[in-house]
């Protein structure tokens, strides 16, 4: 099985990436759906770094000139969908941020109503 | 000694077609257990339906999942002293029958958390043969993490104690509370066990679960259960 030195780099460099996110994992810092995402990116990229036969294969199938312009479209592929992931998850946490903040003004207002009514200053 | 305090948390999101219905049976076939609707973020009259009810009902701003509406029911239970926390699905397909069953194993103190498994005896349930084979997946995955089968690891009606509750409060599975979920909880010393129970199908509106989530559901579960075995625990 002959790696090129380009294959052998970015395999090592997904398999390191791999351990690293899955630390992350255990220490608690990643959370599960993140994790997810990194692991099955970088496990692909360490697949087609170490297998010759299947990244020739998928050359050839793709068009590419070259074995290392198909682990750079893979890594750049990744490296889209996850850009939009997060966008995905960002608009998501705005819109929930924008409804929390509706919520805390309305029982902003019911407190402050109730406490008034409580000390029985006239309104 | 004053008796031991059960609550039946409900969570709820756009169900209040049954909601009504689940309450209603909640009232006449569980009388001693008080109960708590978590509305996770509904648009339709979910919150209003549980109040009429007359049960305590907790309101998200926003959708979170049944994991996080569960966590809150957790956060409540645990801040008023509960002994037992049971889940019950909204949309009837849980018995109060079986809250007997699922919540005195807990009280006697031989488990944790009894999950009502719809696979311990022969019910004649046959689930559609995709959720089967995630199951099935999953049972194998929870029995190596465990050393002990569970037979029905995506069942929500279970009854949950006190020092669980405890745990979950702070950390819980924002969706689907499944086998990642019972591997954690192994892994830090609590004793799971299942009881038999019968589940019905819904009493009103639609499922869950499109074709989207059923694909993506077995293989985002697999590598949680791998994660949860090697995440430090809470």
């Amino acid at each position: 099985m002959f790696l090129s030195r380009t294959q052998l780099i970015t395999a090592l460099g997904a398999v390191m990436l791999a351990l690293y996110v899955l630390d992350l994992v255990r220490r608690r810092k990643l959370s599960e759906e993140y994790s997810l995402l990194w692991v099955m990116a970088t496990t692909v990229i360490a697949v087609l770094g170490f297998s010759t036969p299947l990244l020739t294969w998928l050359t050839d199938a793709l068009g590419f000139l070259g074995e290392s312009s198909t682990t750079f479209a893979f890594g750049l592929a990744f490296s889209l969908a996850m850009l939009l992931y997060l966008s995905l998850k960002l608009s998501r946490i705005g819109y929930e941020n924008h409804a929390l903040t509706r919520e805390l003004a309305l029982l902003r207002h019911e407190v402050e109503a109730l406490r008034e009514g409580r000390e029985g200053a006239p309104r | 000694m004053s008796a031991p305090r059960v609550l039946v948390v409900v969570p709820a999101h756009d169900e209040e077609e049954s909601l009504p219905g689940t309450l209603a049976e909640l009232r006449e076939r569980a009388p001693g257990a008080d109960v708590l609707v978590v509305d996770d973020g509904s648009h339709d009259g979910t919150g209003r339906v549980a109040r009429e009810a007359g049960v305590a009902v907790l309101r998200h701003p926003v959708n979170l999942g049944v994991g996080a509406a569960l966590q809150t029911g957790f956060r409540w239970a645990v801040a008023r002293d509960y002994d037992v926390t049971v889940q019950l699905d909204a949309d009837g397909q849980h018995d109060p029958a079986y809250l007997s069953s699922l919540v005195t194993p807990v009280l006697a103190g031989r488990c944790d958390v009894c999950i009502g498994s719809r696979f311990v005896s022969a019910t004649g349930y046959r689930a559609p043969w995709n959720r089967r084979l995630g199951m099935l997946l999953f049972s194998g995955v929870v029995r190596l993490a465990l050393g002990r089968p569970i037979s029905d690891t995506t069942s929500g009606f279970r009854a949950y104690g006190r020092a669980v509750m405890q745990v979950c409060q702070h950390d819980f599975p924002k969706d689907f509370p499944d086998a990642p979920l019972l591997i954690a909880l192994a892994r830090r010393g609590f004793r799971l066990d299942e009881v038999p129970v019968v589940m019905r199908e819904r009493h009103a509106g639609r499922s869950f679960y499109t074709i989207s989530k059923q694909l993506y559901y077995p293989y985002k579960n697999l590598l949680a259960s791998l994660m949860a075995l090697i995440r430090r625990p809470i």
